[in-house]
């Protein structure tokens, strides 16, 4: 089964269209990056996943997406989608508690009362977003202290608490250092083994890195999608081999 | 370039002096009071009803001083819970802007309205048509709608201030607006609510005209009772000096009102600083 297919896919704010009619399949548990000029329309994809792209009122679509065989709009318990398809955000964001709330944020919220459950949930989410060894014997402290790098963890942490099955991210690594990056694309990597990823990148050797396909978008339209080495190495549009070039941007 | 370093510490330098002008005339207004007032309070001034002929230029301001935390604290339980609400609906949940712009017109009219027309609006709806009388209903009902915009207003920008970062990201887990309001939202906004609370408070604790034709009386037990007429600290200093009672007991008056509203500020920092030490843990 495709982890995430969108199907004649169409969105707008007010009349200004972002993305036209997109056919997409995201293959379940690889990475795929989706690259292209700024203002292309890559968040809007992503969050029209997720459907947080509707709490902007001007917002509209047409056409579908689907997550695991079923439609997202038809799931009338839109917190559901939201749940099952996490999305990272470009600034990391830590909420105003402690390193322990932050993770503990979504499962406490969906009814988790056993201490038991909610450690293992804390330890194994700190683990896999490779921030347990650092943070492990001050986690009550808050995280308002941890760095840019640790935060963007922390927010993937948090993202996977509620059990995602598609994890989404919106240039997660643009306002952090070279190191943090690394960091961030190895446990990428490592989460790739359970879940679908689909991350937003403006930096190419990223997507070169640790992508399994690339989607090149193009003023709101899908130029090219491949394998990543293919689509960069021998693209077959003439647009794509011009962007991965450099030559725009 | 020297011209324009110039120019900085002009600007500097003046805004300074405003800050220390203002500093000065508050200074100025508390040693006054501290002069004219403070060798008349004493612990018989505080405790005790006033007596002497005409009344007021002997005895205490007991009565008073219960009269306004009276009429301060029953304007806060009326207006604060609407004024939250108002606010939370305005900051949180409306979906239709035309609606919302609409209500914070009319929160910004209502903050326009003399107080005395809310004194005279409550006196005619209150005192007469519902036969409460002068009281303290009467009073602190006037004054919760005095205070209620600068409340509802506060409110919804402290509201407001809070980084729209958390609601998306708890949005993006898919937990409920509700429950990011009350484990994320107002805790956060909970020093600027204070704030604002405070603010109401001291405007409410020295507004006379609202209270003038609703609750106050020359003379009264301030026993908490809603349907009979209150003492007020400030209406009191008001009778004093317009009767020429007594200027002293008037400059003492002024100086306990003055010395209230800095035990609510002191109060209300103190509990500002609690709820921050449990909302960093």
């Amino acid at each position: 089964m495709n982890a995430v297919e969108l199907i004649n896919f169409n969105s707008q704010y007010s009349r200004n269209k972002v993305l036209r009619n997109i056919n997409l399949i995201f293959a379940p548990n690889a990475i795929t990056a989706i690259i292209g000029p700024s203002g292309c329309g890559k968040t809007t994809l992503l969050r029209s996943i997720n459907r947080t792209a509707e709490m902007e009122s001007s917002y509209k679509n047409q056409g579908d997406i689907k997550v695991l065989g079923q439609s997202v709009f038809t799931i009338k318990d839109v917190s559901r989608v939201r749940r099952q398809v996490g999305l990272v955000y470009q600034t990391p964001i830590a909420l105003p508690f402690s390193i322990k709330e932050n993770v503990l944020f979504g499962p406490k919220y969906y009814g988790e009362k056993k201490p038991a459950n909610l450690n293992f949930i804390l330890e194994d989410c700190l683990q896999k977003a490779a921030l347990w060894d650092e943070v492990k014997d001050r986690l009550d402290k808050p995280a308002s202290q941890l760095s840019g790098g640790q935060k963007q963890r922390l927010a993937i942490a948090r993202t996977l608490a509620v059990k995602p099955q598609v994890l989404l991210l919106d240039e997660p690594c643009s306002s952090l250092d070279p190191a943090s990056t690394g960091l961030i694309e190895e446990l990428l990597q490592s989460l790739a083994h359970e879940l679908t990823i689909i991350i937003v990148t403006h930096n190419l050797f990223q997507a070169r890195r640790i992508a399994n396909e690339t989607v090149f978008i193009l003023d709101g339209e899908v130029i090219e999608k491949g394998p990543t080495e293919t689509l960069f190495t021998s693209p077959v549009s003439e647009k794509t081999k011009n962007f991965t070039a450099g030559l725009f941007g | 370039m020297r011209l324009r370093n110039f120019f900085d510490s002009l600007l500097i330098g003046i805004l300074w002096l405003s800050g220390l002008f203002i500093l000065l005339i508050l200074l100025a207004i508390i040693v006054y009071l501290v002069w004219r007032g403070g060798p008349f309070v004493s612990m018989e001034f505080l405790l005790t009803s006033p007596k002497g002929l005409p009344l007021g230029s002997e005895g205490g301001v007991f009565p008073a001083i219960k009269g306004t935390l009276w009429l301060i604290g029953l304007a806060l339980a009326w207006s604060l819970l609407p004024a939250l609400a108002t606010a939370i609906y305005l900051s949180e949940y409306h979906d239709n802007s035309r609606i919302a712009t609409l209500i914070n017109l009319l929160i910004q009219s209502m903050a326009g309205v003399p107080s005395i027309v809310i004194g005279l609006f409550v006196y005619a709806l209150g005192v007469v048509a519902l036969g409460w009388g002068i009281s303290l209903l009467a009073g602190s009902l006037a004054l919760a709608i005095m205070i209620f915009p600068v409340l509802a207003i506060s409110s919804r920008d402290a509201l407001q201030a809070i980084d729209q970062d958390y609601r998306l990201v708890a949005t993006s887990l898919g937990v409920g607006n509700s429950y990011t309001l009350l484990r994320i939202v107002l805790p956060q906004a909970v020093p600027g609510i204070l704030a604002g609370i405070l603010l109401a408070t001291g405007y409410a604790a020295g507004a006379t005209a609202p209270i003038m034709v609703t609750a106050a009386a020359i003379i009264a037990n301030s026993s908490g009772v809603l349907l009979e007429p209150v003492m007020a600290l400030p209406y009191h200093l008001y009778i004093l000096f317009n009767e020429h009672i007594s200027l002293d007991q008037a400059y003492a008056t002024a100086l306990v009102l003055v010395g209230l509203l800095l035990i609510i500020n002191f109060l209300a920092l103190w509990l500002q600083r609690l709820s921050e030490r449990t909302n960093a843990q």
